[in-house]
């Protein structure tokens, strides 16, 4: 199972799929939210009239930014609320075939903020602590209710590139649409060809089977397609099974494999033509394509390049036959070497963080590699606010141009103040902040447990903290590793919810409040002095920006973990 | 007036920034908490309960065997395991299949193996090879593949590469010679019915040529006789 590069083709049919339909789509994200006639009108209209009306609410009522985020926390605070005390009181809610019992407070705590921000780091094992309903009906509610937060986030955004009396658009309106024209039947579409594919769904929990050597094995079943369905298309990343999409009930086969790819590219391909949308100007949306499929296809050469290459450390062991794949240490035999790297990293990129492999086997580089996607959490970033974010490094890269030039920076024709800018560089700071003060408390405070006593100094365990860390403030999701150190713990529990909930809503809050500063700004002409943004040369300077402060921010703690496992070999 | 326009002022050089709109009616705390609530009773109606029994009823029309776990019974009616996933089979006269880091202990989930540049890992391998070796009679000096040494990702990985089967076809038939309660099956039989369960890929390069272990070891123990 050597690396050959025809193996590419099927992965590449995909992706160029996805980001084929992606103007098209896009251009019909971005007319659903700026309520221009679309397809589905007849259909839709009537059905969210009645929505509307029993919501108390109506799209012509437009909300400026802080009453559009007080109607944010509030819907989000109260799935928030629900998940917990459902999880909390799990043994006495419905549908519990197995009789699973409740959670601990703190478990449910990081379960439910973790489902909310569209994390889905999970610190709990599926199969023995979660109840068929909590898998059917309560996590599902945020799979849908966080995506489209994150789509709701990014039209409001958008809308104050365009708006000029201050407001920023309905919440209530933006979630109904969010489900009913976009995720709901996209959700349907991608269970029904899962299933086709052969992923079990079904409404009984378990079956007992009787292996050929005795005793017995539990086959969990329940509804696997339409829960990874969501999952994988709302950038959620939780799995029906704790293994994730590598369990081989949810991720059955190669093509299975594929169609979770195109799935988890929808919206993030789709978000900068919905921007082109929105504003009217369709070309502004290919310098962002141009930096994510850049950024994207460096981290896949990295990844296949790292993972196809020998594993020095095993040299030394007797008997093992040629290691043509460097690393099918915690990979499943049935996806080939690119499909397997390939939906992983597109996985982390897209802030989904399913796994389809275990992230703590794999090369070192490739770990880096995935820590880095995380690190900018917008090439192209989860659904809705991965663009969102990618927006906020484009004007702060505007501001830095103009002021190399001495021109005062302006975009889409407004000009960027101070105040813009304080805000995109929150958004910014909160991320390493969030990892990094938490990552000492926990090394520092010697609450990192490894088989019970307290961290030991390889750079393999420091990796797994940092990247737990960086996981949830990125609301990412992905898991280094289950064995590396013990996170069920009052400390990780306590400290990740708290992590994920700044990680998720102190970002949403910068780019509402960017978006409110435009939203009551003049649109200018453009004179001889205006940065042509949809142009090749920004593409390029966009890309450079991005990474250089991603790096500025990230290599201090990137060389205490991964770049020590690589070159110290620990 | 008629020459009011004379007397206008010139026009600014650049537009002055608008003032800040005038405030406007925000729904009140009640609006916001009723929408909220309603909100969330609506998407927990329809993501939590329409949602997935939609799916399940298309499904269960479309395809029953496989929307209910792909699972395999033997002559009797009785559940041996589902096709999907792996289960313990390393009995002598049986293909094993790849280790599993929870003992192919579904209600354990999956654990992650030792990190790659750590010792525990070659420790593992190391520890793997010398079990296989000592059970399969193995001369020191042989080596194993890779794949079949190597716990896989979801710990039920229910495939193998077909060299990594091929190779335990001496030992199977050295087991089923030894055993008299057993028909005697030929290392030539074992190698005509692992071809004949070698999947290749439909459509070239997507997936990888592989052994279901699982419905292979089904098979081989209905010529058995056991």
């Amino acid at each position: 199972m050597a690396f050959e590069v025809q193996s590419l083709w099927d992965v590449l049919v995909v992706m160029g799929l996805a980001l084929a339909i992606a103007p098209w789509f896009g251009s019909y994200l971005g007319r659903v939210y700026m309520d221009r006639p679309v397809f589905g009108d007849a259909f839709w209209n009537p059905i969210e009239s009645v929505v509307y009306r029993l919501l108390g609410t109506s799209p012509r009522h437009q909300m400026r930014a802080r009453e559009y985020m007080l109607a944010l926390l509030l819907v989000n605070g109260g799935v928030l609320v629900i998940l917990f005390f459902w999880f909390f009181f799990q043994s006495t809610t419905p549908l519990n075939p197995l009789g699973i019992p409740n959670m601990g407070w703190d478990l449910a705590f990081h379960s439910a903020s973790s489902f909310t921000t569209n994390t889905n780091f999970t610190h709990f094992t599926n199969e023995s602590q979660l109840s068929l309903g909590s898998l059917m009906v309560a996590w599902p509610l945020a799979l849908f209710l966080s995506p489209a937060t994150g789509l709701a986030v990014l039209a409001a955004m958008v809308r104050g590139f365009v708006r000029k009396d201050g407001t920023l658009g309905n919440f209530y309106v933006d979630m109904t649409r969010s489900v009913t024209r976009l995720l709901l039947p996209l959700a349907v579409l991608g269970a029904l060809v899962f299933v086709l594919l052969g992923v079990p769904e079904t409404l009984s929990a378990s079956v007992l089977a009787h292996p050929l050597t005795g005793g017995t094995q539990t086959i969990y079943l329940g509804p696997v397609a339409s829960f990874q369905s969501i999952s994988l298309l709302g950038s959620n990343g939780g799995g029906f099974y704790s293994a994730n999409m590598a369990s081989p009930i949810a991720n059955p086969t190669a093509l299975t494999n594929l169609w979770g790819i195109g799935l988890m590219l929808v919206f993030p391909f789709s978000a900068p033509f919905a921007f082109g949308e929105i504003v009217r100007r369709k070309n502004e949306a290919w310098p962002y394509v141009g930096t994510i499929v850049i950024v994207l296809a460096v981290a896949l050469a990295l990844f296949i390049g790292f993972q196809a290459a020998t594993n020095p450390a095993l040299s030394t062991v007797a008997g093992l036959g040629a290691q043509t794949n460097g690393y099918p240490v915690g990979i499943d035999t049935r996806f080939s070497l690119s499909e397997g790297s390939t939906f992983q990293v597109v996985s982390v990129y897209c802030n989904v963080g399913a796994n389809n492999l275990q992230i703590g086997s794999i090369s070192p580089i490739a770990q880096l590699d995935l820590l880095f996607g995380m690190f900018t959490q917008s090439t192209p970033g989860g659904v809705g606010t991965g663009f969102a974010m990618l927006l906020l490094f484009a004007i702060l890269g505007i501001f830095v141009a103009g002021l190399m030039v001495g021109r005062t920076p302006e975009y889409l024709g407004k000009k960027i103040h101070t105040s813009h800018v304080k805000w995109a560089a929150m958004a910014l700071i909160i991320h390493p902040a969030t990892i990094l003060l938490p990552f000492v408390i926990a090394v520092a405070g010697n609450f990192v447990v490894v088989d019970g006593s307290t961290i030991g100094a390889t750079s393999h365990n420091f990796t797994s903290v940092l990247y737990e860390f960086t996981s949830e403030s990125a609301n990412n999701g992905s898991a280094l590793s289950t064995g590396a150190f013990n996170d069920q713990t009052l400390f990780f529990n306590v400290a990740g919810a708290l992590v994920m909930l700044v990680g998720r809503f102190v970002p949403i809050l910068a780019m509402l409040m960017v978006a409110d500063i435009f939203s009551t700004q003049e649109v200018l002409p453009a004179g001889v002095g205006t940065l042509k943004t949809a142009s090749g040369t920004f593409t390029i300077y966009l890309t450079l920006f991005l990474i250089i402060v991603t790096a500025l921010l990230f290599l201090p703690v990137m060389a205490m973990g991964p770049l020590a496992q690589i070159f110290g070999g620990m | 007036m008629s020459a009011s326009s004379a007397i206008s002022p010139p026009a600014p050089k650049e537009p002055v920034r608008a003032s800040p709109a005038a405030p406007r009616r925000t729904h009140s705390s009640l609006q916001h908490l009723r929408a909220t609530v309603v909100l969330l009773v609506l998407a927990l109606l329809a993501t939590g309960v329409v949602y997935p029994v939609l799916v399940t009823g298309i499904a269960e029309l479309a395809d029953s065997s496989v929307a209910n776990g792909s699972i395999l019974r033997d002559p009797n009616g009785t559940v041996i395991g589902s096709s999907l996933i792996a289960q313990n089979t390393s009995a002598p006269y049986l293909f094993w299949e790849r280790p599993s880091m929870t003992d192919y202990n579904t209600t354990l989930g999956a654990d992650t193996p030792p990190g790659p540049s750590d010792p525990a890992l070659g420790a593992l391998l190391n520890e793997t090879i010398a079990y296989m070796d000592v059970a399969w009679n193995f001369s020191a000096n042989h080596t194993l593949p890779y794949w079949l040494v190597a716990p896989s990702g979801s710990d039920l990985d229910p495939d193998l590469v077909p060299e990594a089967v091929l190779i335990q076809i001496p030992r199977v038939s050295e087991a089923t010679a030894d055993n008299s309660t057993l028909h005697f099956v030929s290392v030539i039989q074992l190698t005509d019915l692992v071809n004949s369960y070698i999947t290749n890929p439909v459509i070239p390069y997507v997936g990888v040529t592989y052994v279901n272990v699982l419905q292979l070891d089904i098979k081989l123990l209905s010529l058995i006789g056991k």
